[in-house]
């Protein structure tokens, strides 16, 4: 017979709360902390220690107002308590009130001397606040008296970083991984300095070490990869993508550059998620980058939109309108008020700094076409359909939201090395696809679409040759 | 002070209290304050004083026929059946009006394991008293032990019938009547009205562990587990602080599916009452189902802390270490507990398991016939024996097959077998994976490559999955995957019905008789094409449900193909497809050449070191009289099992100092160690697999010598797929002469390990593209064999 009574004292209750709130546990400390709070004794620590541990769960949920509530209860009990106040340092920087975040962090190194951590905190703070030279100040005391502590030395190249001394920062990083080489993040932490600084023989050298020491995460063998491939070692990059590939399958990016290097059978269309990735990541350098590589797109698609008779006036979509230069061609010639379209959030805002489109969202090609009935006298596509494989579904969503006699401009890429004889598509070894002409045509008939002109055109120019790709018009009769 | 206020702290449960008042009460002329005492130790638990004490008052002069009853009990509580018993008896034979001495020989009767004189007893006092509530009860649960559950339901319904009728006020006793007529009810599969039952027990006795156990089973066979979750979640609401709940929470999350919360809910059980072994011993359980072994471990030690010696505590334990590669310590507890209690079947199962992973194969041979001969129509004793079969050098291929077909004969058939549904040849096919080893394992590192290169346009993959974690491996399937379920709570009916619902074309076996295999679900034939592949494929599983055998032209030669009852689906290349891991050290050049010396290494599996390997390892160096041997395996952990191994070799005449034996290291550490290996002496009958692969991943070859069974030819299939077929020894005189020929020659070693792991990178063991087309064709053919017509093209017109 095993008659069951709860015989838990609230202190080791509590301590329990903690330790599985850490441990990500939240189905355990949930209904401990309900037991707590009936166990509690009312007195204010009691209440306010409940309360710190009722704000870290509801952070952990997610529910950060409510945590924050939690937390300034609990603070207006015990007022004077450091970790309370480190606490809501850190959930304030989470809900991005930098300057709450510097008071607390502050406070709680004001009540505790003696705690690193706090001091530690109020550098990561005011690195946030863009104070780096006091961040350095806080971050560097926070290493010299716990100098075995990582975090510290990674928080500290970060302030170095972006006080603009790379240099610092790397030796920074170095020691850390001297005193820590088994830690992933730290090498991570390294080679994206180094791809920063556009040192990729460097960002090889510590890939490479890392991968020595057993320390390379998926992280760490993508940006070995994209340093490979950078300096033109495809081959040598498409394995370490693989690698990475096997540590992180589920990261839509990696996988589609693993398809590309033709380890796996590719999917149909590259995923939303890896163009979100790749050009959230590239917004702030993507104009240069096309300027770099002799970019001509937009401007073939004013050339050929001049070169026919005007369509029927009326709004005019740009999908993967991207930093907007589609946009920036056709601001003059337009016909209609101009919506653009893109997955990416950094891409739309670099768009709507140019101030030339009616509207913008953040969606995906697809779905938008599906939801969105409005019908477009000019759809223009500018780099979008090398990112899908078949064309047939896109182009039949297009013809759907076309008005009569609208029409679309889009380009593809070619490549006579890749596509073979009978094949539509292929996708390359630069991860996007390339089309059989024939393909185009096919696909364009399929959606009732019209063929008034397609032209073979270089689209840029990559390692000093020329891309081919065909720019191309299609009316809906 | 008086007695009266002595025992009001005895019934209030302060027996301390009770005992210290009485003990400074002056000695009386009747007897009646040593009467007192020996009732409060009895209840203490102190048997023998109480017999003491009640001795001294019969002495003094109680006469009274209860103390006289109460000193049969304290004799019982220490432990004298015999003179309990016999005083009882007398009382009854006595006083043949007074129920209560019966009563009492009937409960003696029961705990001692009388059960046909305990129930005759409870007739006897049924007789003098039917409407006597305990001898209803007792009658009940003693049916319903003798497995008749409808006959148990009368008495028990007739005792919580009677206890409404005499107002009871004994909530423990009525709760009692109420659990077994559910547990009754159970028996009968009516569930509904057994989870009615175990609510009513619950609601008067609120803080039994058992009640809610027997409640979450209800429910459960019942199908009404998300009500009760419900129901359970709201009682917390207002009574967190009740740990009954949160168990009964836990196990109700697991039933729902939702192990990783029934955990948690477990956790916090525990968290409220750490001292009580109940909750323990139920995390315990449920951490080893979900394969958390170091939190099993510590929760069932926790549990055997506050309830030593506890029977099903150690059982899971010890399975739970030899899960965790600790068989020695296992084989002490499951020996410990053989001597306590006399040992079910399963008991000797692990014992048997536990053997022979600390390499006693025959004495686990042993074992395992003996639980057959116990519960001869079990299926795990039968499982047992073939899984330690393999690693007995005794065994022949006619043991093995008999053992495998007796496995098979055991097993529950289905009653609607699938068919084919769409018999289109060529279509997307939906391919199901069976498996608990979806993850860094054997299983995920020899198929998760295949799967991956599988090509989806053609092939669907849905999981059905145990113990699926969370690490890279896992997470590999899982992306790969088109659809996943989780089984781990689910019977193989169930299974059974949710693969049949998913309209799985091909079901692909991954787990065979392994732990956490599912052959049981194999067999009810869930899925028209069934194939058996990687886990635990130590050869043919003799199930007419599984239609294939993925396989090789070294695994199966055509000369042994008769040995299998399935058809063999032979693969091009080599039967598996190595993924190496991404984090594998580098390899380092011949450490011969520096070490002046030649290092052997095996890091295989203890069990499958027999004492005849360790002979012919033996003979090698001698031949070879400065070089050594590293065995590197997760058994070594034990000093005893080191000193044992160590006193095998010496025994024949290599010293301790020639042969190191390591315990086990993280995985990349693991692998590291082959840089102190020039070649590797594969084991025999059974055959390294995965450890093959990783020693030539790390530059290390390894002579072989094939066997007849599947198991047995591993390594002749890795090797010859990658290219070093020469490394297959015909026979056993072969095996040491090339052992010593190779191990004279370093410079061939030398300049075979610069160049193996490019090598090996570059054949077909690891060309995962390749191995996944010919995987795609093998399953095709499969499928159109299914379809009974030789034609293709005949078929595809037909559908169309």
């Amino acid at each position: 017979m095993t008659t069951l009574l709860a015989t838990a004292n609230p202190d080791t209750l509590a301590s329990r709360v903690q330790e599985m709130i850490d441990a990500g546990r939240i189905g355990a400390a949930r209904p401990l902390l309900a037991a707590l709070r009936r166990m509690g004794s009312g007195s204010d620590h009691s209440k306010a220690r409940i309360g710190g541990l009722s704000a870290r769960l509801l952070a952990r949920e997610g529910r950060l107002p409510e945590a924050g509530a939690a937390l300034d209860d609990a603070i207006a009990l015990l007022p004077e308590d450091g970790n309370l106040r480190k606490q809501r340092a850190e959930l304030r920087l989470q809900c991005d009130d930098k300057i709450g975040a510097v008071s607390d962090a502050a406070d709680a190194v004001i009540f505790d001397r003696t705690d690193v951590g706090a001091k530690a905190l109020l550098g990561i703070v005011l690195i946030e606040l863009g104070e780096y030279a006091d961040a350095i100040a806080c971050l560097t005391e926070a290493v010299s008296l716990q100098p075995q502590r990582s975090i510290f030395r990674q928080a500290l190249a970060q302030a170095q970083e972006c006080a603009g001394d790379r240099d610092a920062a790397t030796g920074t990083l170095r020691a850390a991984i001297a005193l820590a080489p088994s830690m992933a993040p730290l090498r991570t932490a390294l080679m994206l300095l180094l791809v920063r600084s556009r040192d990729f023989p460097a960002v090889i050298e510590a890939g490479e070490a890392a991968r020595h020491d057993g320390a390379a995460d998926a992280c760490g063998f993508g940006l070995l990869g994209h340093a490979l491939s950078s300096l033109g070692r495809g081959s040598e990059a498409a394995l370490s993508y693989r690698e990475a590939l096997k540590l992180a399958p589920e990261d839509p990016y990696v996988r589609h550059l693993v398809s590309a290097s033709g380890a796996l059978p590719a999917a149909e269309r590259a995923p939303t998620d890896y163009l979100r990735t790749v050009f959230d990541g590239y917004a702030e350098r993507f104009e240069l980058h096309l300027v770099s590589l002799g970019y001509r797109v937009p401007g073939l698609f004013r050339a050929e939109y001049l070169a026919h008779p005007p369509v029927p006036p009326g709004p005019v979509l740009d999908l993967g309108c991207g930093t907007g230069l589609v946009g920036l061609v056709f601001a003059d010639i337009a016909p209609g008020p101009i919506t653009g379209i893109d997955v990416s959030t950094s891409m739309l805002e670099q768009s709507a700094a140019k101030e030339l489109y009616s509207h913008l969202h953040e969606a995906e090609l697809e779905s938008f076409l599906d939801s969105n009935t409005q019908l477009w006298s000019l759809i223009l596509a500018g780099d979008v359909f090398c990112y899908f494989g078949l064309l047939g579904d896109v182009l039949t969503r297009v013809a759907l939201r076309l008005v009569p006699g609208g029409r679309c401009i889009f380009n593809v890429e070619l490549s006579a090395d890749t596509v073979q004889p009978g094949e539509p598509c292929q996708l390359g070894a630069n991860a996007r696809y390339h089309h059989a002409p024939w393909h185009v045509e096919q696909a364009a008939a399929q959606a009732g679409l019209t063929v008034r002109s397609i032209r073979r055109e270089g689209l840029r120019t990559e390692g000093g040759e020329s891309v081919p790709g065909l720019i191309v018009m299609l009316e809906r009769g | 002070m008086s007695v009266e206020a002595a025992l009001g702290h005895l019934h209030s449960g302060d027996t301390a209290t009770a005992l210290r008042m009485l003990d400074a009460m002056s000695p009386c002329a009747d007897g009646t304050i040593e009467a007192a005492r020996g009732t409060v130790l009895l209840v203490a638990g102190r048997g023998e004083d109480a017999v003491q004490a009640f001795r001294a008052a019969l002495a003094a002069g109680d006469n009274r026929p209860a103390t006289l009853l109460n000193l049969a009990l304290a004799q019982q509580s220490a432990g004298d059946m015999l003179a309990a018993s016999t005083l009882m008896r007398r009382m009854a034979a006595a006083m043949p009006s007074w129920d209560e001495p019966r009563l009492r020989l009937a409960e003696a009767l029961r705990a001692s394991g009388d059960k046909a004189g305990a129930e005759r007893a409870y007739q006897q006092v049924l007789e003098l008293s039917p409407a006597r509530i305990e001898a209803l009860i007792g009658v009940g649960i003693l049916l319903m032990q003798r497995g008749d559950g409808a006959a148990a339901q009368l008495p028990l319904l007739r005792a919580c019938s009677e206890m409404v009728q005499q107002a009871t006020s004994q909530p423990q006793l009525r709760a009692e009547a109420w659990d077994a007529l559910g547990l009754a009810l159970m028996q009968t599969s009516d569930f509904a009205a057994a989870e009615g039952a175990f609510m009513r027990a619950r609601q008067m006795a609120p803080a039994r562990l058992e009640f809610a156990l027997h409640a979450a089973d209800a429910a459960r066979a019942n199908g009404n587990v998300a009500a009760s979750l419900a129901a359970a979640e709201m009682a917390l609401d207002d009574d967190p602080l009740n740990p009954v709940l949160h168990v009964l929470r836990g196990m109700l999350l697991e039933h729902a599916g939702c192990r990783s919360d029934a955990v948690d809910a477990l956790e916090a059980a525990v968290a409220l009452t750490p001292d009580a072994p109940g909750p323990n011993a139920v995390l315990g359980g449920m951490l080893a189902r979900s394969m958390r072994l170091r939190e099993a471990e510590r929760a069932l030690r926790a549990a055997l802390a506050n309830d030593p010696g506890n029977p099903r505590c150690c059982n899971d334990l010890a399975a739970v270490l030899m899960r965790m590669h600790r068989p020695a310590e296992a084989c002490e507890l499951l020996t410990d507990l053989i001597s306590r209690i006399p040992a079910p079947a399963p008991v000797l199962c692990n014992l048997a398991n536990a053997t022979a992973s600390r390499g006693l194969q025959a004495e686990a041979v042993a074992l395992a016939r003996e639980a057959i001969a116990m519960a001869p129509h079990d299926m795990l004793p039968w499982r047992t024996l073939s899984g330690v079969l393999p690693y007995a050098s005794e065994t022949t291929i006619t043991d093995l097959v008999d053992a495998l077909r007796g496995c098979a004969a055991q097993l529950q058939r289905g009653t609607t077998p699938a068919s084919v549904i769409d018999p289109r040849p060529h279509r997307r096919l939906r391919v199901g994976l069976l498996s608990g080893s979806l993850r860094c394992h054997p299983v995920g590192w020899l198929t998760i490559a295949a799967f991956e290169a599988l090509d989806p346009a053609t092939f669907e993959l849905i999981a059905f999955a145990l113990n699926a974690g969370t690490d890279p491996i896992t997470r590999r399937f899982r992306s790969r995957m088109d659809g996943w379920h989780d089984i781990d709570a689910l019977n193989d009916t169930i299974i059974a019905e949710r693969i049949a619902a998913e309209k799985i074309d091909i079901l692909i076996d991954l787990g065979g008789y392994g732990d956490n295999g599912r052959m049981t679900v194999c067999a009810r034939r869930p899925a028209p094409v069934q194939i058996k592949w990687v886990g635990a494929q130590y050869h043919s599983s003799f199930i007419p449900e599984i239609d294939w055998m993925l396989t090789d032209r070294w695994q199966t030669p055509p000369a042994l193909a008769h040995l299998y009852s399935e058809r063999l689906l032979v693969l091009p290349d080599g039967y598996i497809c190595y993924s190496p891991p991404p984090d594998a050290p580098d390899f380092a050049p011949l450490p011969a050449l520096t070490n002046g010396y030649v290092t052997f290494g095996c890091f295989n599996n203890l069990a499958k070191i027999t004492p005849v390997v360790i002979e012919t390892w033996c003979r090698i160096l001698r031949s070879v009289p400065i070089a050594r041997m590293l065995l590197k395996t997760q058994q070594f952990s034990h000093p005893e099992t080191r000193e044992r191994v160590h006193a095998a070799f010496a025994s024949h005449g290599v010293t301790q100092d020639r042969i190191m034996l390591q315990g086990p290291s993280q995985h990349r550490a693991f692998l590291g160690e082959y840089n102190k290996v020039d070649l590797v002496l594969d084991p025999f009958p059974y055959s390294g697999g995965l450890t093959t692969c990783e020693a030539l991943w790390m530059g290390v070859p390894t002579i072989t010598l094939p066997g007849e069974f599947f198991a047995a030819r591993h390594s002749v299939s890795h090797l010859s797929n990658a290219g070093l077929a020469d490394w297959v020894a015909a026979d056993l005189e072969s095996y040491v002469a090339q052992a010593i020929a190779r191990a004279s020659d370093l410079p061939r070693l030398a300049a075979l390990r610069a160049g193996l792991r490019a090598h090996v990178a570059a054949s077909p063991l690891c060309d995962a593209p390749r191995f996944g087309r010919n995987l795609g064709a093998a399953l095709r053919q499969a499928w159109i064999a299914a379809l009974q017509v030789s034609d293709p093209a005949t078929i595809e017109e037909r559908a169309a």
